[in-house]
């Protein structure tokens, strides 16, 4: 590569674009987002402009065993969410509410009814080959999707409880009405698990989840006096699918800002890069993450907004980020929407 | 067992939920129980596609069509047979770390791991000893293909994930008067599992592009008895006993011997073999219908492959001669 001494212009590299990517992928991705023609538009390597997000494709009931199931798609991301109802008996409740009357929206929480795991050590992507412990993300993960299932209230606690009316025994005293109670729960086992990973798992994830939960089919259980247990019926007209009390999407955004740690400090540039994929994932360190529910022409229902990584992102930069993630909202939950129909 | 990684169930334990109809009289449960409509040698539908997981240097899927048919699953919500669905991902040859010792072959390693949600009782994240046994056959069978001289200092990693499993029996027989005959404890549906796992990880391997002198694929077979002579008590003659290809455990009530082979067509060589139950002299004959299951499953994994060689580096294709170009190589200049 030594140039004759009478060129002053330094020699143009060409390289096919997966080298380049490998072998400098900073200023790989800087080139895109900044051409050096001017009127050539800003471009991501894999071919979509900064604001656009990839369109998901969702499969549900694809699993035999278990009460519901969602296949998600995102692009080269695909993720298996199986859903599984099993009984907690509430005699076997180490701590039991003393009242029945005061049923706090903390129950469902308190109790532990849902149980969101996700695992990433499927040998999904090159860093996350199969070990007996889950790493740091997948932990984190399956504490924000359980945080974020509580917060939201998607699942009610109404289609999670059995409950049981004693017949009345004592004729002589009928103004005494027995009363209702609560022989057992239904707890939800959502195990999530990562067949292939090209960034953005958190959106995959949380789609799946709600997919699995809206296909969730729970069978009709009642409480045998008789033989002391709950039973429950096999037939599927008897049954009735969860419902879900509201639709949240998530949209995950990553800044780009490039050079190092000083240069960054004295220019301003930076990019903002919607449902960033695994390459420009581990070249951005601030992430964005907003929960949003649309439903019921409710425009600005903010579940939560998750911000960390650096100082970039100012409200105008958060306005342009919420107004994309309602357009992602729209075009999710229309996908939902499709494949509930199928 | 709380597990302080992973957010664990309810305090106070969870049960699976016991169904009414399960709990009626043997014999009307009995009615319920699916039968065999194939023909002995002919084998459930194979669907295998590779190149999943894009960022694994390899990768593959496989899934079995149920054998049942779907008109009596409409009405019930306990399934009445399980169809296997397997993925599996190569990542490799990849330099072994500083301390490891020096290998002049390459390491293979095997990983299995069952999904919780891949059979009828819950499975935890934790790996037992089913899943490394089904590791250790695996790494038998696929040691014998791969020509490992050619990656000294280097490892492969295959890993394989049972998003749905195969049963040992059918369900029935464990809620109601319990089941007889050999592999009562279990262990048939491992058989389908390995044998799948074979096929899958075969096509991983040949889509990763690592060297095999040919393609393994699994097969297993059974030798079933004759239901009715065992529900009489009486003793099973040797006209009631036949050999099934590809069993379902959930459709026969006595499967008294099986059979999984890893077999290489061409060089006509077993890697891997592994009976279990009582064949008596008719043992040879059962390996022998094991490699014709595997000669029927291998014509779906040389499709499966060549699909894959196309898409992946523009194989001419010898139909209509044309040349099917990769993705657009542009080259983006960066000056400086």
């Amino acid at each position: 590569m030594s140039a004759p001494a009478t060129v002053t212009t330094a020699p143009v590299l060409s390289f096919p674009p997966p080298i380049f990517a490998k072998l400098s992928p900073s200023p790989f991705l800087l080139a895109h987002l900044k051409p050096s023609a001017s009127n050539t538009p800003a471009i991501r390597p894999n071919g979509r402009v900064p604001s656009e997000h990839r369109t998901p494709t969702i499969n549900t009931n694809s699993l035999t065993h278990g009460s519901g199931s969602a296949v998600v798609r995102v692009g080269d991301t695909a993720v298996v969410c199986g859903v599984r109802g099993e009984l907690l008996l509430a005699s076997n409740i180490p701590h039991p509410r003393r009242d029945n009357a005061d049923r706090s929206d903390t129950e469902i929480s308190d109790l532990g009814l849902l149980v969101p795991n996700l695992e990433l050590s499927t040998g999904c992507s090159p860093a996350h080959l199969p070990s007996n412990a889950p790493g740091t993300l997948a932990q984190s993960l399956s504490q924000r999707v359980l945080s974020l299932l509580q917060k939201s209230d998607l699942v009610s606690l109404q289609d999670l409880e059995i409950l049981y009316r004693p017949p009345v025994t004592d004729p002589d005293m009928p103004d005494e009405t027995p009363e209702t109670v609560v022989k057992a729960y239904l707890g939800l086992y959502i195990d999530i698990l990562f067949i292939s990973l090209d960034g953005n798992p958190f959106d995959a994830a949380w789609l799946a989840v709600v997919a699995a939960l809206r296909d969730t089919r729970l069978p009709q259980a009642w409480w045998d006096a008789d033989r002391e247990m709950i039973l429950c019926s096999d037939s599927v007209r008897e049954s009735r699918k969860l419902s879900t009390r509201c639709t949240p999407i998530a949209s995950t955004f990553a800044i780009y800002m490039p050079g190092t740690v000083q240069q960054r400090r004295s220019s301003q540039e930076s990019w903002m890069l919607a449902d960033p994929d695994g390459f420009e994932e581990e070249l951005c360190d601030e992430t964005v993450t907003i929960v949003l529910d649309c439903s019921k022409g409710n425009t600005s229902g903010i579940l939560k907004v998750e911000k960390n990584g650096g100082g970039t992102v100012g409200r105008a930069l958060m306005r342009r980020m919420l107004s994309e993630a309602e357009r992602k909202w729209h075009d999710w939950s229309s996908a939902l929407e499709v494949t509930d129909a199928v | 067992m709380t597990d302080r990684r992973r957010i664990n169930g309810p305090r106070g334990g969870t049960n699976p939920p016991i169904f009414a109809s399960s709990l009626t009289s043997p014999s009307t449960l009995q009615a319920t129980r699916p039968t065999r409509t194939r023909r002995p040698d002919e084998l459930r539908k194979i669907y295998l596609k590779t190149g999943l997981t894009p960022s694994a240097s390899g990768s593959a899927y496989l899934e079995l069509t149920p054998s049942s048919p779907a008109s009596h699953q409409a009405n019930s919500l306990i399934p009445v047979s399980s169809s296997l669905k397997l993925t599996c991902t190569v990542h490799g040859p990849r330099p072994l770390p500083r301390s490891a010792p020096f290998t002049l072959h390459l390491l293979l390693t095997t990983h299995v791991k069952f999904a919780p949600f891949a059979a009828r009782q819950r499975r935890g994240y934790t790996r037992d000893a089913s899943e490394r046994d089904l590791g250790v056959h695996l790494e038998t069978a696929l040691r014998g293909v791969i020509i490992g001289e050619r990656w000294p200092k280097s490892g492969v990693e295959v890993i394989i994930t049972v998003l749905e499993g195969e049963e040992d029996r059918w369900w029935g027989d464990e809620v109601g008067a319990g089941s007889n005959g050999v592999g009562a404890g279990g262990g048939w549906g491992m058989m389908n599992v390995l044998a799948g796992c074979i096929t899958v990880a075969s096509a991983a391997i040949v889509d990763a592009g690592i060297d095999c002198v040919d393609m393994v694929v699994g097969g297993v077979a059974a030798i079933v008895g004759n239901s009715n002579a065992r529900r009489k008590r009486q003793l099973v003659t040797a006209e009631g006993r036949q050999t099934v290809l590809d069993p379902c455990p959930s459709e026969h009530e006595n499967l008294e011997a099986a059979c999984v082979v890893g077999y290489l067509q061409n060089r006509d060589e077993i890697t891997e073999l592994w009976v279990m139950g009582n064949a008596g002299t008719a043992t040879e004959d059962l390996v022998d219908r094991a490699i014709d299951a595997a000669n029927a499953a291998r014509g779906v994994l040389v499709e499966a492959i060549k699909e894959a060689a196309q898409s992946k580096f523009g194989i001419k294709d010898a139909d209509n001669g044309e040349r099917k170009s990769t993705a657009a190589t542009q080259d983006v200049e960066m000056a400086g």
